[in-house]
């Protein structure tokens, strides 16, 4: 009997670990808006990612942007005030900060190159608000995608790439 | 019986419990002249993610500088050597090791050579736990474009992509760890098996950014070095680090985006200068640590 049920909550805890992992995994591709699939030049960047986090907290993901290339940033999250997630993005060297959506009319997608090859961070603040009901999450907390796309920058002048 | 069941279930708890937290919790140890701190009580956690381009960026940037038409495969790691692979650690290695020639292979249009890819990438995928994510539809779907290396591209980098999100969801962390780092290797490996040392040169330019991308791929395997395999590859890639911190940097310049265009203008930050003796020196720790892995001379 006591290795029957040993068996059956190994089997709970099992599933429930693999559900929740399953929960936001793909969200980013689901729900931030990817312009490769409107037919442009950006690429999907490896560096995107979507979690499950608590309602409230800050996430970071710290990520390697090069120089030479254009980038899209979208933020995107299930909340109600999903168009409303605010965040940052420092150089992760120097922690100056380089872009606040706040200061952007809250904008959820950034476009930039920059000068330099260079660690960023992307901080994330996952808003409180009302999430979709799912049976695998509680209700405060909230999948969060943030998706990254990259292209060539177009030539100028004699720009050796 | 009953003990080994105790610390089967008290194993799956602690890692279940693990799992839920949704991430280990870092602290950035980079506060070096602060520009604008974040503020404590109003961010109470953190969590840091650390991520890693992948293979496919660096060798589709190779293309693009100028090597289209480079069809050298002879550094590639022989699908004849997956018979070697047995243990864990080597299987997860070579899986990215392979997952890489495979994308090398399509990015440059090298189509038999992608199909014999895939077939190993496929059997060690299998034997890793990826199976689901490298089915029989990817591999027609290879078949049906040898010849288009732009569609080759993007259905290899949906296997690197598709097989990462397996490792990630079913929770194989070391796993995923030794094969991002396999992968990541493999990509310099080739590129440093095509390039030569030019002063200036974009390619070696990259190879020299590099260094952020090892940072970071070092501070993935540092949330998995509990397992003994990911700690011997953070040992080497520690190793490999300290040769990269050779590099001296310079100020980088400052710019303005061409008018019209949408994009802003991060300026700031530093551009890494690589002397040739230092470029030597990483091109020799790579040749050995990889060879390590692929078990090859």
């Amino acid at each position: 009997m006591k290795y029957i049920v040993t068996i059956l909550f190994t089997a709970i805890i099992s599933f429930s670990a693999f559900s929740q992992a399953g929960v936001c995994g793909q969200f980013h591709k689901k729900y931030c808006i990817l312009e490769k699939e409107k037919g442009t030049k950006w690429l999907y960047n490896a560096q995107s990612k979507s979690g499950l986090f608590n309602q409230g907290m800050v996430s970071k993901l710290r990520c390697v942007i090069y120089k030479g290339m254009d980038y899209r940033v979208s933020v995107c999250c299930e909340t109600v005030l999903g168009d409303k997630v605010s965040y940052k993005i420092y150089d992760a060297r120097t922690n100056e900060m380089l872009f606040d959506n706040s200061t952007a009319d809250n904008t959820q997608i950034f476009e930039f190159q920059s000068i330099s090859t260079r660690q960023l961070i992307i901080e994330v603040v996952v808003p409180q608000g009302a999430t979709e009901k799912d049976k695998h999450k509680s209700e405060n907390a909230a999948c969060v995608g943030l998706l990254i796309e990259n292209k060539v920058t177009d030539k100028q002048g004699f720009s050796q790439y | 019986m009953k003990k080994s069941s105790l610390f089967f279930l008290a194993s799956i708890t602690a890692f279940t419990l693990t799992s839920c937290s949704g991430g280990e919790k870092t602290e950035e140890v980079e506060n070096t002249d602060t520009v604008k701190v974040e503020d404590p009580k109003t961010n109470p956690v953190s969590e840091t993610f650390f991520q890693v381009p992948s293979p496919g960026e660096m060798l589709t940037f190779i293309k693009m500088v100028g090597g289209a038409k480079n069809q050298k495969t002879d550094f590639l790691n022989p699908v004849s050597n997956n018979k070697n692979y047995t243990d864990a650690k080597s299987k997860a290695l070579n899986f990215g090791i392979y997952s890489c020639d495979l994308s090398y292979c399509s990015i440059f249009n090298i189509g038999s050579e992608s199909l014999k890819y895939f077939g190993t990438v496929k059997t060690l995928g299998d034997q890793i736990g990826v199976s689901t994510a490298i089915n029989p539809a990817i591999l027609k779907r290879l078949q049906d474009n040898v010849g288009s290396s732009d569609s080759l591209a993007v259905i290899t980098d949906d296997v690197y992509f598709s097989s990462f999100e397996a490792l990630e969801e079913s929770k194989q962390g070391p796993t995923l760890a030794l094969v991002v780092a396999g992968g990541w290797l493999e990509s310099i490996f080739i590129a440093v098996n095509l390039a030569k040392y030019e002063a200036n040169s974009p390619v070696i330019e990259r190879l020299a950014d590099q260094k952020y991308t090892l940072e970071n791929l070092i501070e993935f395997l540092k949330k998995h070095e509990a397992d003994a395999n990911v700690a011997a590859v953070k040992t080497d890639f520690d190793s490999l680090l300290a040769e990269f911190n050779k590099i001296s940097e310079k100020d980088a310049e400052t710019a303005k985006v061409k008018d019209g265009s949408k994009s802003a203008m991060l300026n700031g930050g530093k551009q890494l200068v690589i002397t040739e003796d230092v470029y030597k020196a990483i091109v020799a720790k790579i040749k050995t640590v990889r060879n390590s892995y692929t078990l090859t001379k």
